[in-house]
């Protein structure tokens, strides 16, 4: 039964809903969770082997990655396949500077060094992709992801492929900084990055920023009548996904420690937008696992011992090639049954980390129980009690009008 | 009518080309022809990119795996296995397992999807292209396999088997590029203008809806589309992969899809005859683009430089430049009827 | 008194169709004025070239005498026109706290930058949106569907907070797409009642798309009659009502939902 505005006007006045919050306990519990995934994570980073370390770093620079891809996925809602060309330009921008213009050398490189090329890259990245917002002001949909193919591709077989970039083809050297420059130290650089990634992608979702650009990618219309800027806030999310690519760039070039065309192709573009749908789209945490998930997945196989015989000795074959297939495979899953991705499966738990209580469903999502109909005497309490809870805001004169128009027509209709 | 008037200038353009180049070694002649011949192949995985996003409004990314699948089985039969089977025995087989994998692809990805929005069924033909390349590095291992053509290049004695023309000389599998696609072109044009199929499949196309309710299954013909798109991709993977002198896993995926694409979009995406058109305008787009570079040059600095080390990856980029042109300019392409 | 919006010879077309043509309205300070007119006549796409959607080919858009035909929708709306939709104009990935949130959006005191930083004003500015917003569902009653993301809500609950939210933005100049769509006849007299009582309390001026005869009688000050893209006839509702060729228009015309009760209304 649908309620009318009339009704649901007049004659309901639901109980007021205070906010749930965990008890003392409750919080205690969700500290320790918190505290026992990070300290094992960081553990873990500190105590594996080296090359161990090394894949770690991979998988938070592909972690950014996503996180970038993600702001054009989830939040714009536009395909990108051509994320390999913001990433790889970045990085030849970040080792061209480091050794061509800041004198870094073999054995060294400072971290300022370091710091100023991380810059350059992101803003790198961020130029590129925001040619590419304001191409997407234009074209759309299936269109627009051909151009972004065709970005990638001049990228791939230009680009990269200039002299003065790649060193004539050799490769540009990019040395680890100072002080960071064992696997595991760069590990924690590459942590140190990500958690800022996160922090601003997390920024972005709580504000208006966020509000807006997911307004625009379900209606342009309704959120221009928002007062949204539609065009400055569209171009705003790819300029936004660039500095992440380019953020990646870099801590990949340093990683590496030499850049190549070959590092950025086609297929890794492919790859990294099915780790973010595995990931599920717009669902930060569940991206950020989705993409260590393809950065790790060979060492994960290689942890199962009798696997990895099987796999090298019956079969000859690297645990590396599976990935492609078990990506790709998880990725159609996704697309057909679980759309949500990994994010949507952890939701659960993500959810109780945050403070709700433990439930296998989001809030309101629970048929929306009808709410007691009183008498709605303590309406006019409301207003009295509005005008000493807000601060200033000429807007509540208006509010306390219309809460009065509201009781003044229910006084006039004949009861 | 406008197809001839369109066809009909592109020859004229060509054979100006040729015309006028002709007797100078240095000249675009050798180009145009080799730029027919690869746009040949573009061409035919264009017509394939056509039929699928005639019939799923949705462009495939898999259609080039059909082609390096098929020329994978051709190569175990031909070159692993020690069964003596004749070279033009194991294309079919090639072919049938091509368009096998078009029918997994279209029960397993397309047909879930079907209402899905067209972004969601592209990011899954792209999940499926490269689920199909994962699975070749696993069985066959990401290693450089060569397949040799069906007519070899040159006999015993190192003289080439096919003919010379305007300066280069032609190998015969670039002819049986070039002929299998007038072929398809004749073939496919009387199918769907004459027969009653090919006419439900252009139907079909046009509103799924009103399809159904006159009654042709819709379902049996999204499996024909695939089935037929994966056929024409097969063939112009077993063409192709010869002429490009490696197999690998995804070969057909990075060596030709994107100029396929470009080629499709030029001719029009829901243009047939666009999309062999197209094909051939890109390949001589590429090849005349790849002559300028060595052929023309300019001084910077002093120094003379050939366009070609000015502009990496100058081909590419000219193939990218027409295809941002149409997008922009013309997206209904030459042929096509929608933007 | 004067013209809240002026619109001059407006006319927009699309490829061959003219969708309107020479369109001529004043909106007078605190009227409510209808625009009424067969499906299909251009009433929408008046609203659509109002606010910017759509650009006219033709004539000027005035707002308090300032000429907006150029304005990019957000500009106009930040000079204080608000606008519902026929088909609920509200954003169906985020909850509804998080749409009248978003309805603020030009009302917000913190840049876009120091937002992605976590500037200190940005979490005092959110804050305070939120306690606002809260507000606002309050006043509607509605603050257990704080949460609730859109889908699966009664079309009259979504109307309702489409209407609040706009309201919560304090315009000056409300243009309302068919309000009364989906409500019977005393919902709609309810709802003319409220807007009366609005007009006056809120010093609002509305232009209002309407199909409800009763409705656009009992609230209209002036109507607006469009047919194919023309201002047909215009006049005092009651003058409008009895026009023979509105009858004829809306008799002969289209059959819509609320058609056979005007048929009913319109006096023989």
């Amino acid at each position: 039964m649908t309620a009318t505005a009339t009704e649901v006007l007049e004659t309901v006045r639901a109980e007021p809903t205070e906010r749930w919050s965990p008890s003392v306990q409750g919080w205690v519990a969700r500290l320790l969770v918190l505290g026992l995934i990070f300290g094992s994570v960081l553990w873990a980073t500190a105590n594996v082997p080296s090359y161990w370390a090394d894949r770690i770093s991979l998988a938070a620079i592909y972690a950014i990655i996503g996180l970038s891809l993600n702001i054009v996925l989830g939040y714009v809602g536009q395909v990108s396949l051509g994320h390999h060309g913001f990433v790889g330009i970045a990085a030849f921008v970040a080792a061209y500077y480091a050794t061509q213009k800041a004198g870094c050398t073999v054995d060294t490189c400072s971290f300022n060094t370091f710091m100023t090329a991380t810059v350059i890259a992101a803003l790198s990245g961020a130029v590129a992709a925001m040619l590419l917002g304001l191409i997407a002001l234009r074209i759309r949909g299936l269109y627009l992801a051909l151009i972004t193919l065709a970005y990638g591709f001049v990228a791939e077989r230009s680009i990269f492929e200039i002299p003065f970039l790649t060193n004539g083809g050799a490769g540009m050297p990019a040395t680890r900084p100072d002080g960071w420059a064992t696997d595991r130290e760069f590990a924690f650089l590459c942590f140190f990055f990500l958690a800022g990634v996160i922090f601003v992608d997390w920024r972005l979702l709580k504000s208006k920023v966020g509000r807006a650009i997911l307004s625009i990618k379900h209606s342009e219309a309704v959120a221009a009548t928002y007062g949204i800027n539609v065009t400055a806030y569209k171009v705003l999310a790819f300029v936004l996904s660039g500095l992440f690519a380019g953020i990646a760039g870099s801590l990949f070039a340093f990683h590496e420690t030499n850049v190549v065309s070959n590092n950025f192709n086609f297929a890794n573009a492919l790859l990294w937008v099915l780790m973010v749908v595995v990931g599920g789209l717009g669902n930060r945490i569940g991206v950020v696992i989705g993409s260590a998930f393809f950065a790790l997945f060979p060492f994960l196989l290689l942890l199962i011992g009798p696997l990895e015989h099987f796999l090298r000795d019956t079969l000859h074959r690297e645990p590396d090639y599976f990935t492609i297939v078990i990506g790709s495979g998880l990725a159609i899953l996704t697309l057909i049954q679980y759309p949500g991705g990994i994010g949507e499966q952890v939701a659960p738990i993500t959810r109780w980390l945050g403070g709700k209580p433990f439930s296998m469903h989001p809030e309101g999502h629970e048929k929306h129980k009808a709410p007691k109909k009183q008498r709605s005497g303590g309406l006019l309490a409301k207003v009295g009690l509005h005008k000493s809870q807000v601060s200033t805001e000429n807007n509540t004169e208006e509010l306390a009008a219309l809460g009065r128009a509201v009781e003044g027509s229910k006084e006039d209709d004949s009861e | 009518m406008k197809t001839a008037i369109v066809v009909g200038i592109t020859a004229a353009l060509l054979g100006l080309i040729l015309i006028l180049g002709a007797g100078d070694d240095a000249g675009p002649n050798a180009a145009v022809v080799i730029g027919v011949m690869t746009g040949s192949i573009y061409g035919l995985v264009a017509v394939g990119l056509v039929l699928v996003y005639k019939g799923s409004r949705v462009f495939n990314f898999a259609q080039g795996e059909f082609g390096t699948v098929a020329a994978f089985i051709v190569f175990i039969l031909v070159e692993q296995i020690d069964t003596n089977i004749p070279y033009w025995a194991a294309v079919p087989i090639g072919l049938l397992g091509a368009v096998g994998l078009g029918l997994l692809m279209e029960r397993v990805v397309v047909r879930p999807l079907m209402n899905a929005p067209r972004i969601t069924l592209l990011v899954a033909t792209i999940s499926f292209a490269l689920f199909t390349i994962g699975m070749e590095i696993i069985l066959f291992l990401p290693e450089a396999k060569v397949l040799r053509p069906m007519i070899a290049a040159t006999d015993a004695t190192g003289k080439p088997n096919g003919p010379n023309i305007f300066g280069y000389f032609v190998e015969p599998q670039n002819l049986i590029a070039f002929g299998v696609l007038i072929l398809l072109a004749v073939v496919l044009g009387y199918f769907f203008s004459k027969t009653d199929l090919g006419l439900a499949v252009l139907a079909t196309s046009q509103d799924a809806f009103a399809t159904r309710v006159v009654g042709i299954g819709v379902e049996r013909m999204s499996r024909f589309i695939w089935g037929l798109a994966a056929l024409l991709g097969g063939i112009a993977g077993i063409i192709y992969v010869p002429i490009s002198g490696t197999l690998t896993p995804g070969a057909m995926t990075t060596g030709v899809l994107i100029p396929a694409f470009a080629a499709a979009v030029l001719g029009g995406m829901t243009s047939l005859p666009g999309a062999f058109l197209g094909g051939i305008v890109i390949g001589c787009v590429q090849s005349l683009s790849n002559w300028a570079g060595f052929n023309y040059s300019l001084t910077i600095g002093g120094v003379v430089k050939p366009l070609s080390s000015i502009i990496p990856g100058l081909p590419d980029v000219a193939i990218i430049l027409v295809l941002l042109f149409i997008l922009l300019a013309r997206p209904q392409g030459l042929l096509g009827s929608e933007a | 008194m004067s013209s809240v919006l002026s619109i001059k010879n407006t006319g927009i077309r699309f490829g061959g169709l003219v969708a309107l043509n020479d369109v001529n309205i004043e909106v007078p300070e605190w009227e409510i004025v209808g625009l009424i007119g067969p499906n299909g006549a251009g009433k929408t796409t008046l609203f659509n070239c109002i606010m910017g959607a759509y650009t006219p080919n033709s004539g000027t858009i005035s707002y308090r005498g300032t000429d907006i035909s150029l304005l990019p929708t957000h500009r106009r709306v930040a000079k204080g026109i608000g606008r519902t939709f026929q088909n609920i104009g509200l954003v169906r990935g985020l909850t509804v706290l998080e749409n009248c949130m978003v309805a603020q959006h030009p009302r917000i005191g913190y840049g876009a930058a120091g937002a992605l930083i976590g500037m200190p004003r940005t979490f005092a500015e959110e804050r305070r949106l939120r306690n606002y917003a809260m507000e606002v569902l309050d006043f509607l009653d509605l603050t257990h569907l704080a949460n609730s993301h859109l889908d699966g809500l009664p079309y009259g609950t979504l109307k309702l907070i489409e209407i609040g939210t706009v309201l919560a933005t304090d315009p000056d100049l409300l243009l309302l797409d068919e309000p009364s769509s989906g409500m019977g006849p005393d919902e709609a007299h309810a709802l003319g009642e409220r807007l009366l009582k609005l007009r006056k309390t809120l010093n609002l001026t509305v232009l209002m798309i309407e199909h409800h005869v009763p409705l656009v009688v009992g609230v209209c000050d002036y109507v607006y009659v469009l047919n194919f893209g023309q201002v047909m006839t215009s006049g005092r509702p009651a003058e409008v009502q009895r026009h023979p060729e509105v009858i004829a228009a809306y008799l002969g015309g289209e059959v819509d939902e609320s058609s056979s009760e005007e048929d009913a209304d319109v006096p023989a």
